[in-house]
């Protein structure tokens, strides 16, 4: 297997210089080794990597503009000759090349198969940059790291020798530095430029290299020179930005297979394979057979292929990724995930090729940023000590007061209670008890000055005995409990709720909360479905707040009947009101499940990042403090890490079935 | 295998519905496999090369030209009777082709435009793919049709491989020839991500956006290219000119147009 070359500490402090006017000696001085010198050169409006005569062929005074999708050539203030990013062209071009014969057949007398003669021309890469020299490394591991082994690639891998540049200038597609493997090459050249204002800084990485510098006009750098070429390649350091949160994005993906995400990247990728073709790592292949008519004589010849094709997982039987989302799933999770399973590395070097030649603008950082964001740990505010923490402890409540609120669910305003609840937030929960009924997880809907709210639907024992109380009677609570609405999330955003059914109670301290405090807020909007008008809950409290105008409240049923004059339909169809910048509502979510994760999809799909999104699941609770088991989901005890998560912190527990 | 023992040779037929005849004349453009090709074919019914008429059945039958006069109907029918493989070649044949147009203008008014004597034209309110009418062993798609592709559909024949036709994404051919993607680097419009493979990415490797006219590609995401085009600052009616080009009257194309017709009214 070749390695890249690692220089010896000595040979990195032996250092030229080597001026502008004097670099065609170095491509002379190639040339005369023998080499073809491959190198950047302007053509069709973009700088490529193709065979070059003369200095004269770089592209001088000549920056690259490079976004999602887009690549623009522009004029630089100075001559730097190697003052734009990577280009449209991989070096596996010339290592790994697009269209290769690698077999033939014949039928004639004799029957046989062949193998072309491997001819690998002896090559000079010129202007090879640090996460390019990775991506060669990467392919040594894929071709040449097992015992299978690709002889073809060994032998251009051999043949080719890297005059490798450090950048002095990066674009926005750059990641480098989040891969770890730029933008300072380090490694794996022959030799390296570094362009300053007067010339280069050269450095020789192999003997091989040092042949070539020898032959050419250098002199000693000065330490004005040396210095200025380690401050470039910082500044691009800094140039680049913070690191994007990768360690550990293998393990994250795995666990995201089901993330809704990847239908909603999939409708938009065209599967043109170009990200694949574009990148300097992809190396997959698929053959042709070639033959005369009468098929004596066959050639196979091998081609580029992606992941992306229709027909790259078919079989006999059908397509193991018969779905676009599933191709789209096996390019990001192989780069960022299952490559580390089969080559020990990442499989993405941060170049940012698949960004630039998307011709939708995916941007593949974007993607696994929306699909395995870093759970970050929970930390919110401290909720205040519930009273009396243990299973079977309860401390007493007087029922105040009651008000019916639909045919089966009622509100219940507890008093006299340890003044401890009071100090709960909305989102928090109490554990009701009655002598003779297991007690049950009911939320708190409202906060009072002297007391709490309950309301609570009559479905079974408990919940009926509890509804059924009069006035004056005694009931055990104990709480408050679990996590609360993140409130502090939605200042200076846009605070969007969203109801369904009897979830509205849970809800309603919340939306009382955003009322009060109106102005933290860009605005308030209230989104409600319930099955039939009879069925909602609070309705004195949504006509004020409509008749209020500070926040917007729009309801939906199911079914109603000639009389109902407002929206009929699921509660997300009432998001297509929704007009503000997605990307700046922080949700709150509370139903049915099936409404939940229709709601949930829906605001992914319309760009609201999942951490701003909130939901408050409903799992069987019996302790309410961790200790029983019955509430967990997947790493949580709903009881206690809930009910209130934020959505990047479920992942995809939350769609997934039958956890 | 073919046998050389065995002297029988295929017999090809080329039939013509509605179209110009630049997918027949591939076949002749074929100059130094020509001899080839008739020494190992019997070509009974070509009309852009002999006036010899012969009955069928025929091993294998191409088929050029869309179904556009009433008595194509039954044509094909008879055809299909007679044809142990029936491979329609280029656009019109696959896809409706240029003449589809129609398909969605005002039929009398579209024929009255063209012709000075309407009256003495016959033809169907709807121009459409072979496939619509009969069953289809194999395509050869493209305007016209690519030399190569069709010495690979006969030479398959002969040898009882299966043809090595890829079917991609032009995309893929002009990444592998090495070409500038011309829509990043210069924002034309191409049709590339969305047609079928096979003409080796011509029109991208002269600069030009590819017209679409290998037709639709397997899973072509008309959808999201077309809002892609708009994103680019495309006006829907530069939009639906693209996707209306030679195979527009195909799916998926067919729907984005219904739906780009919509929105320009
Ligand atoms: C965090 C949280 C907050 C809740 N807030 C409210 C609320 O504000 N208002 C309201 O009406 N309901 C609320 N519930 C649901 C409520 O706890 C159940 O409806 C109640 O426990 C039913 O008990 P039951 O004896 O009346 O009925 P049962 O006949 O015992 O059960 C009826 C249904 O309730 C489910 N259930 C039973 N016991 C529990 C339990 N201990 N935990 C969860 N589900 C259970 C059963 O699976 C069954 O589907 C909340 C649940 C949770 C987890
Ligand atoms: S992500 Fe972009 S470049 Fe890659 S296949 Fe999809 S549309 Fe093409
Ligand atoms: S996945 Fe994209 S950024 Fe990573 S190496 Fe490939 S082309 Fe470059
Ligand atoms: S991302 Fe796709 S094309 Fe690239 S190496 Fe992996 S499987 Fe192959
Ligand atoms: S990704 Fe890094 S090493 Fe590669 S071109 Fe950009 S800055 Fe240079
Ligand atoms: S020029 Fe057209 S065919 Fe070529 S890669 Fe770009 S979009 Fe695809
Ligand atoms: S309800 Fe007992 S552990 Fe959560």
């Amino acid at each position: 297997m070749i390695t890249n070359p690692v220089p010896s500490p000595a040979a990195v402090a032996r250092q030229w210089f080597l001026a502008h006017s004097d670099l065609d000696d170095l491509i002379q001085a190639l040339r005369k080794a023998g080499r073809i010198v491959i190198g950047p050169t302007v053509r069709d409006g973009a700088i490529v990597n193709d065979e070059i005569q003369s200095a004269a062929d770089l592209p001088a005074g000549v920056r690259d503009e490079q976004t999602a999708g887009r690549y623009r050539l522009a004029e630089r203030s100075d001559e730097r000759v190697f003052g734009y990013t990577v280009g449209p062209t991989p070096w596996k071009r010339f290592t790994f090349p697009p269209i290769l014969p690698i077999a033939t057949a014949h039928v004639s007398g004799s029957f046989g198969f062949e193998q072309p003669k491997i001819v690998a021309p002896q090559l000079a890469f010129l202007g090879v940059r640090a996460c390019e020299i990775a991506a060669l490394g990467m392919q040594d591991r894929v071709f040449l790291g097992s015992p299978f082994t690709d002889e073809d690639f060994r032998a251009r891998r051999k043949a080719a020798l890297i005059v490798a540049v450090q950048c002095t200038t990066c674009s926005s597609t750059c990641f480098c530095s989040s891969m770890g493997t730029g933008p300072e090459v380090r490694s794996g050249y022959d030799i390296l430029l570094t362009e300053i204002d007067e010339g280069f800084v050269v450095q020789a990485g192999s003997p091989a290299g040092a042949a070539i510098v020898a032959h050419l006009p250098t002199r000693r750098p000065t330490h004005a020179e040396t210095g200025a070429a380690v401050d470039v390649v910082e500044a691009v350091r800094t140039q680049i930005g913070e690191p994007l949160p990768i360690a550990g994005i293998d393990q994250r993906l795995k666990r995201q297979l089901d993330n809704p995400r990847w239908s909603v990247v999939a409708e938009r990728c065209v599967e043109c394979g170009n990200c694949t073709m574009s990148c300097p790592t992809c190396f997959c292949t698929s053959v042709t057979e070639r033959s005369d008519m009468e098929g004596r004589t066959s050639v196979t010849e091998r081609q580029w292929d992606s992941c992306f094709d229709v027909n790259f997982a078919r079989v006999a039987g059908g397509d193991f990724r018969a779905r676009p989302r599933d191709r789209y799933r096996q390019w990001l999770t192989h780069k960022f995930s299952t490559w580390m399973d089969q080559f020990g590395s990442f499989g993405c070097v941060g170049c940012g090729r698949c960004i630039t030649w998307c011709p939708v603008q995916i941007d593949v950082r974007e993607e696994l940023q929306a699909i395995a964001p870093v759970i970050q740990p929970i930390e919110r505010p401290v909720a205040v000590e519930p009273v009396a923490a243990s299973p079977g402890r309860y401390s007493l409540a007087r029922l105040a007061s009651v008000k019916e609120e639909t045919e089966d669910t009622t509100t219940l305003s507890l008093t006299d209670l340890d003044p401890a609840f009071l100090g709960g937030r909305p989102g928090q929960f109490v554990m009701v008890a009655l002598p003779a009924f297991p007690a049950v997880p009911i939320s708190i809907s409202r906060f009072r000055s002297n007391g709490i709210d309950l309301t609570i639907r009559a479905v079974g024992p408990t919940s009926t005995a509890l509804v059924n109380l009069h006035p004056g009677a005694k009931v055990g609570v104990r709480g408050p409990l679990g996590t609360f609405w993140p409130i502090e999330d939605a200042y200076g955003r846009h605070a969007v709720v969203v109801a369904g059914g009897v979830g509205l109670s849970p809800l309603h301290g919340l939306v009382e909360a955003l009322v009060a405090n109106r102005d933290r807020f860009e605005s308030v909007s209230l989104y409600y479905g319930s099955r039939t008008p009879e069925d909602q809950l609070f309705r004195d409290d949504l006509v004020a707040w409509s008749a209020g105008k500070s926040i917007d409240v729009a309801v939906t049923v199911d079914r109603a009947g000639p009389e109902w004059k407002g929206r009929v339909g699921v509660v997300t169809t009432l998001f297509d009101m929704m007009s503000c910048d997605c990307s700046r509502i922080t949700a709150f979510v509370v139903g049915p499940e099936r409404m939940m994760q229709a709601s949930v999809q829906s605001l992914i799909s319309k760009g609201v990042p999942p951490e701003r999104i909130n939901v408050s699941m409903e799992r069987h609770m019996e302790c309410g403090i961790g200790l029983c088991g019955h509430c967990q989901t997947g790493p949580y005890f709903v009881c206690k890490d809930g009910p209130v998560f934020r959505l990047s912190e479920l992942g995809d527990l939350y769609v997934r079935e039958g956890i | 295998m073919a046998s050389t023992g065995k002297a029988v040779r295929p017999r090809v037929a080329v039939a013509k519905f509605a179209s110009c005849d630049g997918c027949q004349l591939t076949l002749l453009d074929l100059e130094d496999k020509l001899l080839e090709i008739v020494t190992r074919f019997d070509i009974v019914e070509f009309p852009e090369a002999t006036s010899r008429h012969s009955p069928g059945p025929y091993d294998v039958v191409f088929v050029e030209g869309s179904i556009s006069a009433p008595e194509h109907l039954d044509q094909i029918k008879a055809l299909r009777k007679q044809a142990r493989v029936l491979v329609t070649i280029g656009a019109c044949a696959t896809a409706g082709g240029i003449q589809a147009m129609r398909n969605w203008a005002d039929h009398d008014a579209y024929r009255a435009a063209i012709y000075e004597h309407p009256e003495w034209v016959e033809s169907l309110a709807m121009a459409t793919a072979v496939s619509d009418h009969v069953k289809v062993d194999a395509e050869l798609r493209g305007c016209p049709i690519d030399g190569g592709q069709l010495l690979e559909l006969l030479t398959s024949v002969l040898v009882g491989r299966r043809p090595q036709i890829r079917e991609e994404v032009v995309c893929r051919e002009c990444k592998r020839k090495g070409i500038v993607c011309i829509v990043v680097a210069s924002g034309e419009a191409c049709m590339g991500p969305v047609t079928s493979s096979g003409c080796n990415a011509l029109c991208p490797t002269y600069g030009r956006g590819c017209y679409g006219c290998f037709g639709p590609r397997i899973g072509a995401n008309a959808k999201s290219w077309s809002a892609g085009l708009m994103r680019s600052g495309r006006p829907p009616e530069e939009v639906w000119r693209l996707f209306a080009g030679f195979t527009g009257y195909a799916e998926p194309f067919r729907s984005v147009l219904t739906e780009l017709g919509k929105a320009k009214g």
